[in-house]
């Protein structure tokens, strides 16, 4: 019994320490503990999927009908469609799932007159994070009957990439909610 | 164009307006349906595999002690009513897993898992003339509900293994074949001499309890829990104004010093205030995967209650085993080995006063490489004999301690395993598994059908057989 107050007080100092880990810390997944029934080990056989589902959404089937369908999005498809979505009141020039690039054509605002744009997205990776995207946009002035680059604040690129990531998020929450 | 963004895209602009919290996406709990089903087929030759005793009823209601047949030297071997049993069986068996998981908006996942079992009991029980329970009822393996934080870890609650009991267990390499000596051999032994594995860490019991797991910090993590007692599922037990060992509150009963022990059925174990705690590194050196793991496992007990005279008696060691594990893994190859040390009876039960401790050691090895897993496992252990301290009750209600007898030896049980199974698909395994599990004890005659001390009782069991997860 000699054991119980070293047991208590290692079981309350732990956690605490537990909170210092920072960035060496992460949470341990189910998989990677032990599993008995009774005696016996019950292994986990390797290649198991997420099985049938009965409610709730089928990750595992989401992406083998999509690798089905050869329209896997090698991109995050949120940040993609988020992308697609704040871009579209530009006309497009180009759109390219796999390598995660949209580029549209040079757009004039109504009212604009003498001014142009036209964005570069890029959507960077599979995971949904704010640095997953990047907007560059370009502009050019009228000047005498001829386009000429002018600079863009960079504020513009950035509040553009806040509002693509605005749009995949209220996406994400939307999906989820089904 | 800010006036236009701000026009065209006028519904990002109303997401902006939602709170600002961390970018963590709510998400419905899911249910899932999980599981596995296994047959195999078991070749078994086992010392002493008779039937002993022609019965009506089941007989089941004594203690483990009268499975393990005790014979004193110099008696007559019993020759009626023997029978030799076949070597030869099929074995089914499946579970069904519930599983639910969810996310809530601010990361914390949480969900549930109930295991829905078919094995709980091993023969047909026969209450009376027609109230019987079927071979394959259901009953639950384990259940538990979890709540998990990246910050703060994981607390489950429930019926489930705890961290030494396990969960976080290093060097115990089980995972080819069917798990080698700790594997499903025990599908195919009939309980004479009792040839059984009985100390695997999973054997500790998944009884009620609370079990708080960390998260992985510089590699480490640990694990402590804490029950009540031995016991699962909803109710006391305590199923009359009797104070029986089925009452799992109690804190004496009369016939603990017998049944105590995790005999007739773990629910009537002795077993009090059980808390383990262990703690885990696992890195990497050189590319080879390292894991240890400490941890100890202690628990009160019960007391014996005279019916009579009303007096409690302490009559059983407190369980408390250490536990240290090691393992390695790199190129397909992991190798590993445990070894335990304390007070504890060959059942993970509450040793009797004056019982030596046990000891154990287990090693093992196992290969990976495409579809193809193969391994091996040993295990060897020492604990107090069945010559044991024994305690029965005199005419006034008195309980009377018979010391060890004179030369009270102590029993080895020991075995090894070799297996491999072939990945067939995801999911499903082709398994085959030789396994070999001893009890020995000097002077202790554990094959009463044969003239003589057969002080050794030996099973061999050969598997071979399919195994599906799904």
């Amino acid at each position: 019994m000699a054991m119980k107050p070293v047991v208590l007080a290692v079981a309350f100092t732990l956690p605490l320490l537990a909170a210092c880990g920072g960035n060496n810390q992460r949470l341990v997944n189910n998989d990677e503990y032990g599993d008995y029934r009774g005696s016996v080990a019950r292994n986990r056989p390797r290649g198991a999927d997420a099985g049938l589902v009965i409610f709730g959404v089928d990750k595992n089937r989401e992406a083998r009908e999509a690798a089905a369908a050869g329209t896997g999005l090698s991109v995050n498809a949120f940040l993609w469609r988020a992308t697609l979505d704040t871009l579209s009141f530009m006309p497009l020039a180009s759109a390219d799932p796999f390598g995660g690039t949209i580029i549209t054509d040079w757009y004039s605002p109504p009212g604009a007159g003498a001014e142009r744009f036209r964005a570069q997205a890029y959507v960077l990776g599979r995971q949904l994070r704010s640095d997953g995207v990047r907007v560059q946009v370009f502009r050019q002035t009228l000047d005498r009957g001829q386009w000429l680059d002018s600079p863009v604040s960079t504020a513009t690129n950035s509040e553009l990439e806040d509002k693509v990531l605005a749009r995949a998020r209220e996406l994400r929450s939307q999906s989820a909610a089904r | 164009m800010r006036k236009i963004l701000l026009g065209t895209t006028a519904v990002v602009g109303a997401a902006l307006l939602a709170p600002a919290a961390p970018a963590f996406a709510q998400e419905a709990p899911t249910v899932r349906i999980g599981g596995f089903f296994r047959a195999y087929y078991g070749y078994t030759q086992q010392s002493g595999r008779n039937s002993t005793t022609p019965y009506t009823l089941a007989t089941n209601t004594s203690g483990a002690s009268s499975n393990l047949q005790q014979q004193a030297n110099g008696a007559v071997e019993s020759t009626g009513g023997t029978a030799r049993l076949s070597k030869n069986d099929f074995s089914t068996d499946g579970e069904v897993h519930v599983f639910v998981n969810g996310k809530t908006a601010n990361g914390l996942t949480y969900g549930a898992v109930i295991e829905i079992a078919f094995n709980q009991q091993e023969g047909r029980n026969i209450v009376q003339q027609r109230a019987s329970t079927g071979k394959t009822t259901a009953s639950i393996d384990e259940w538990y509900a979890f709540i998990a934080s990246p910050t703060w870890g994981q607390i489950r609650f429930g019926d489930e293994d705890g961290p030494v009991g396990g969960l976080m267990n290093s060097g115990v390499i089980t995972n080819f074949g069917t798990g080698g000596i700790y594997g499903d051999r025990e599908s195919f032994v009939t309980r004479q001499a009792n040839t059984r594995t009985t100390t695997s860490p999973g054997g500790l019991g998944d009884n009620t309890k609370i079990i708080y797991l960390s998260p992985q910090f510089f590699g480490f993590d640990f694990g402590a829990s804490f029950a009540f007692n031995y016991n699962e599922g909803e109710d006391t037990g305590c199923s009359s104004n009797a104070s029986s060992g089925w009452c799992d509150t109690a804190y004496a009963f009369t016939g603990a010093a017998n049944f105590g022990i995790a005999a007739a059925g773990p629910n009537q174990a002795v077993r009090r205030n059980e808390y383990q705690a262990a703690l885990r590194w696992r890195g990497s050196l050189a590319g080879v995967g390292l894991s240890v793991t400490g941890g100890y496992v202690g628990a009160g007990a019960a007391k014996e209650l005279s019916a009579i005279t009303n007096a409690q008696r302490s009559v059983f060691q407190p369980l408390g085993v250490w536990q240290v594990g090691a393992q390695a893994t790199a190129y397909g190859l992991t190798v590993g080995a445990q070894y335990e040390y304390g007070t504890s009876n060959f059942f993970w039960g509450n040793p009797m006063k004056g019982d030596r401790p046990m000891e154990q050691i287990f090693a093992g090895a196992s290969y990976t490489v495409g579809p193809f897993t193969i391994g091996g496992n040993y295990q060897f252990q020492t604990v107090e004999g069945a010559s044991r301290t024994s305690y029965s009750y005199n005419g006034a209600g008195n309980l009377v301690t018979t010391p060890n007898a004179a030369g009270a030896a102590l029993m080895r049980r020991f075995g090894y395993g070799i297996g491999g199974n072939y990945r067939l698909a995801p999911g499903l395994d082709i398994v085959a598994e030789w396994s070999k599990f001893t009890v020995a004890e000097r002077g202790r005659d554990l094959d009463p059908q044969r003239a003589g001390v057969q002080d050794r009782g030996t099973a061999n069991v050969f598997i071979l057989g399919t195994r599906l997860a799904f």
